[in-house]
């Protein structure tokens, strides 16, 4: 329809590389850190390209990054702490996500929205409830407690793509299993769970990543050293400055941000349209 | 019909004397107990050599006495024949402009004085309400208006000559032209504004963009030439009728006062020290004079008339365009303009709270009256169908809910209890053993009187203080610029990010472009990075001392690209763009995947045909793309608003000063942080006032959602 002739395009290339730039310069000084193993403390030079490439600070920092916690420790624990908020938060919101995608019912509308609203509030808007209580409970230095906390922050947004997921399953199919003397929770278990499973697995990942990035909350609650998770050691180097080579602190960047970075080149479009607080554009 | 005019006439008339009553009470109360602020003296001193000539009949002398020349003399002849009833006294002595205030001045004099201001701030206030009884309102209560209004300052009389000016102005344009005497009373006072202060003149800027405009709509730009011309005219001759200070030799003094302002504007040090951003104008009107001093100050509500003007502003632009319009030329005009005295703020006052008044209407009295109208509508429809499906929604929603009421519900209601306590960390063991049931059952109950506590909270029991502690935040988060600071990155950034994805998605968007997909991967990292990792990689290029950027400086010196930005963190307009350049990294991806996502829903067949019409690519944008894309882009929009608006991550990794609210109530809670600490009852408050923000931007998204058919309530 219409042809971009070569002046169009030598300039959206000549845009798009400045953006490129733009996206690439921060991640490129991270990446030259964590390959340079002449650091010994924070770099002193400007420099492009690492002066020892070496992978030793990644191997250093597979194994023991912060203080004399391994990294086994830690992934253990940000994977404790963000599954099992991911779950908490979908077997819990399961029955309400439900119940908003399938029912009508009275003060619905109020409903939904201070669904939405608890979804959009800052995790900070929670962490004085729930500082207080899981104190009174004696929860609040566990790794249970912080799995909670979690799971708090997390449960609204969690609810609200469940019930996207649900209302894009055909009521139709649902009717039918009915109609051949199915219960309502025989048809959950049996249709409505299996066909919004793909919708709900993006739920649970996108809960699972608000724990596995957070760092803050993290060190109101835990602070020995055993409970750590990833994200919070990274803050903690952070704030511990030059005590250790740099490399480590902008390796363990790369480590974190890698899985991460992979589900969102890979999903990109499902996740945008979770991000939206939009309902499948499928079904209803 | 008739009585139904009648009754308008005396709603109109009663609404302005309720409103001038208000102001002048205000404003009495202002008069009477305000310290005396910096150039009180000099315009006292200013007078009472007018009052001298006025005694001794010596006329002459009118031409060569203009004590602070670089002010024209009107306001201060007025403030002269205030003087005249009193005794005569020893004249004030001169002293520089950067002096401090003089606390030393003759009573009497003062209060006369400060009278006349009062008496032509509270006309004003009436006048507006006359245009918008909510404005009035507005402007009656509003603080920082009220304070310059009220003391020996130059603003009171342009303010009301310049709100004339617009009204004047007003009326001749909704006779279409006729009534050439309303346009000459505009001018009129127009004149008499300039001979008072000029910064006040914006207004005549203000009415030349609106009649362009207007002129521009109707096709009729010829038209206004000549009106225009005699409407300024005739404003300049009143100027210097009214400027006797002129009348010797108006080129000389004319240009010793255009001298004076581009050398005071640019050394005088009391300027160049203040080291105010450009946007100080805005951080005024989202903040109140208060805190300056509490007693003198009744109502502190400015930053809320700011954000009814905002809502209202659409509104009034269709109603009346001149007041929207003079709010934004003013601004633009003390953006650019270097001095930045909080009393500049006064020259838009009058419109800001128009427009605040129609953002009122919005907001408050029209969902009020639509609620009335729904609650006489929908008595008598049925529920059945409703209550059937209620039945076989009863064993999802007793659990879903008993849930949803325990995990979120519950601690949002238990932090409005805390927020009405003094619970802190060092109150920590009474509170954990139930000191903070006791008290807040104890205080709604009403067995326990709220104590009064003083902020920050270090008391060791916990203790009921009601509400208290929510005047005294609310004003911590307006006066230091933390609420203003919020809703302008909110803005700035989210308008940034928005750009740049648009213009990435646009670009990405065309026919074979090279090397397509790889773009748009690597464009999608920031937002696939923590957001807390991508801030840290931007501390590692920006760090004082050890970031990428300051090592190459201090390497190669100041031809290293960027090199302008070093030192970025002495100075706040420069932080603020070292952190929209790592915000906008952050969310321009999002912004750029939901613009692409919108851009593929566009039908093709629209283009075809603006391609055989010979449309270029430009107007294809402006009339095709833009307009179907737009409702497309809004809930992304609000989205990435109200993330802006709670963003904390990349403050606290920063560390720069600069605090969202959420980063603000983190740092308050925090034991350990480096803040005014372990305040749990102080966070608290923040988050509700949080929460209340929130309810604002979720239901704009909601609306906005159910016109494009995003969010359904199948």
């Amino acid at each position: 329809m219409r042809k971009m002739n070569w002046v169009k395009k030598v300039v959206t290339q000549i845009i798009l590389f400045i953006v490129g730039l733009y996206v690439i310069i921060p991640i490129w000084g991270a990446i030259r850190l964590a390959f340079d193993g002449s650091l010994k403390s924070r770099p002193i030079e400007f420099r492009l390209f690492p002066e020892v490439f070496s992978l030793k600070p990644l191997l250093a920092t597979l194994d023991r990054p912060y203080q004399s916690v391994d990294f086994s420790v830690l992934l253990r624990n940000s994977m404790i702490v963000s599954l099992g908020a991911a779950l908490i938060a979908l077997v819990l919101g399961a029955s309400l996500a439900y119940a908003f995608a399938r029912y009508r019912f009275p003060g619905k509308k109020p409903a939904l929205f201070l669904l939405l609203l608890a979804a959009m509030l800052p995790p900070v808007a929670f962490m004085t409830p729930l500082y207080i209580v899981l104190s009174i409970l004696h929860l609040r230095t566990t790794l249970l407690g912080l799995t909670l906390v979690y799971a708090t922050f997390a449960l609204p947004f969690c609810i609200w793509n469940m019930r996207a997921g649900f209302q894009s399953v055909s009521k139709e199919l649902e009717e039918a299993a009915f109609l051949d003397g199915a219960n309502s929770l025989l048809t959950f278990w049996y249709i409505s769970l299996p066909l919004a499973l793909p919708a709900i697995t993006i739920a649970g990942l996108l809960s699972f990543l608000m724990g596995y990035s957070e760092f803050a909350m993290g060190w109101l609650f835990v602070s020995k050293a055993d409970t750590v998770t990833l994200a919070m050691s990274i803050y903690a180097m952070v704030q511990t400055g030059n005590a250790q080579p740099w490399s480590i602190l902008a390796s363990m960047f790369i480590i974190m941000s890698i899985p991460i970075v992979l589900v969102f080149v890979i999903l990109q479009n499902t996740l945008l349209d979770r991000m939206l607080f939009t309902t499948q554009k499928s079904g209803n | 019909m008739k009585n139904k005019n009648a009754t308008v006439v005396i709603f109109w008339i009663l609404s302005a004397l309720i409103v001038a009553g208000l102001a002048g009470y205000i404003r009495w109360h202002a008069l009477t107990t305000l310290n005396v602020d910096y150039d009180e003296d000099d315009y006292l001193r200013a007078a009472q050599q007018f009052t001298t000539i006025f005694r001794t009949g010596d006329w002459q002398a009118l031409k060569d006495t203009n004590y602070r020349p670089e002010h024209p003399p009107l306001a201060k002849i007025v403030f002269g024949i205030s003087l005249l009833p009193l005794p005569e006294r020893p004249l004030i002595p001169d002293r520089p402009t950067s002096a401090g205030p003089n606390q030393y001045l003759p009573k009497d004099l003062l209060r006369n004085a400060r009278i006349t201001s009062a008496v032509f701030g509270t006309l004003t206030a009436a006048l507006v309400a006359l245009v918008n009884p909510i404005g009035g309102f507005f402007l009656a209560i509003h603080a920082f208006t009220t304070k310059y209004v009220s003391q020996v300052m130059l603003e009171a009389l342009p303010a009301l000559t310049s709100f004339l000016t617009a009204l004047f102005y007003v009326k001749w344009k909704k006779r279409k032209g006729k009534g050439t005497g309303w346009l000459l009373l505009s001018g009129l006072f127009l004149g008499l504004t300039a001979a008072s202060k000029y910064v006040y003149c914006v207004v005549g800027v203000a009415i030349l963009v609106d009649w362009i405009i207007d002129a521009a709509n109707k096709r009729e730009a010829r038209k206004i030439i000549v009106p225009i011309f005699f409407w300024g005219v005739f404003s300049v001759l009143i100027f210097f009728a009214a400027n006797p200070y002129f009348w010797a030799d108006p080129i000389g003094r004319l240009k010793e006062t255009l001298l004076y302002y581009s050398s005071y504007s640019t050394t005088a040090s009391e300027v160049t020290s203040a080291g105010y951003p450009f946007w100080q104008p805005l951080v005024y009107l989202f903040s109140t004079p208060k805190a300056w001093q509490p007693d003198a100050i009744l109502v502190a509500l400015d930053p809320l008339i700011t954000l009814f003007a905002i809502v209202g502003f659409k509104r009034q632009m269709q109603k009346q365009s001149l007041y929207p319009i003079w709010v934004i030329v003013a601004l633009v005009f003390l953006f650019i303009y270097p001095v930045k005295w909080p009393q500049y703020i006064v020259i838009l006052t009058a419109p800001l709270c128009i427009t605040a008044g129609e953002g009122a209407k919005t907001l408050i009295l029209d969902p009020v009256s639509r609620w009335f109208a729904k609650m006489r509508s929908s008595k008598n429809s049925s529920r059945t169908h409703e209550s059937q499906d209620t039945k076989a929604a009863l064993p999802w929603l007793v659990p879903g809910f008993t849930i949803f009421l325990v995990f979120t519900i519950l601690p949002l209601i238990f932090q409005i209890g805390v927020s009405f306590t003094n619970f802190n960390s060092i109150s920590i063991k009474d509170g954990f053993e139930g000191g903070i049931f006791r008290e807040v059952f104890g205080g709604i109950a009403g067995r326990i009187k709220p104590v009064i506590t003083d902020f920050p909270f270090r008391e060791k029991t916990v203790g009921y203080i009601g509400v208290n502690a929510y005047p005294t935040v609310l004003n911590f988060l307006t006066d230091n610029g933390f609420l203003f600071f919020d809703l302008f990155w909110t803005i700035t950034s989210v308008a940034v990010q928005t750009l740049l994805g648009l213009i990435v998605a646009l670009l990405l968007w065309q026919k074979n472009v090279f090397f397509k997909k790889g773009w748009e991967i690597l464009f999608i990292l920031p937002w696939a990075i923590p957001e807390m990792i991508g801030a840290l990689m931007w501390v590692n290029v920006f760090a004082p001392e050890t970031g990428w950027l300051s090592l190459g400086v201090s390497q190669f010196g100041g031809s290293f690209p960027f090199a302008f930005l070093n030192g970025w963190q002495d100075s706040s307009s420069m932080r603020l763009l070292v952190l929209l350049i790592a915000g906008v990294w952050y969310g321009f991806p999002f912004m750029m995947l939901a613009a692409s996502a919108g851009l593929k829903l566009l039908p093709k067949e629209v283009y075809d045909a603006a391609a055989i019409d010979g449309a270029n690519s430009v107007n294809i944008f402006r009339w095709i793309t833009w307009p179907m894309l737009l409702p497309l882009l809004i809930p992304a929009v609000i989205v990435r608003s109200i993330f802006a608006f709670n963003q904390f991550y990349l403050f606290q990794v920063f560390q720069t000063g600069e605090s969202t609210m959420a980063g603000l109530s983190y740092n308050f809670f925090n034991p350990s942080g480096y803040f005014i600490n372990g305040q749990f009852a102080i966070s608290a408050v923040i988050n509700v006032i949080t929460v209340g923000f929130l309810i604002l931007f979720v239901s704009l998204l909601n609306k906005w959602n159910r016109t494009s058919e995003g969010v359904t309530y199948a």
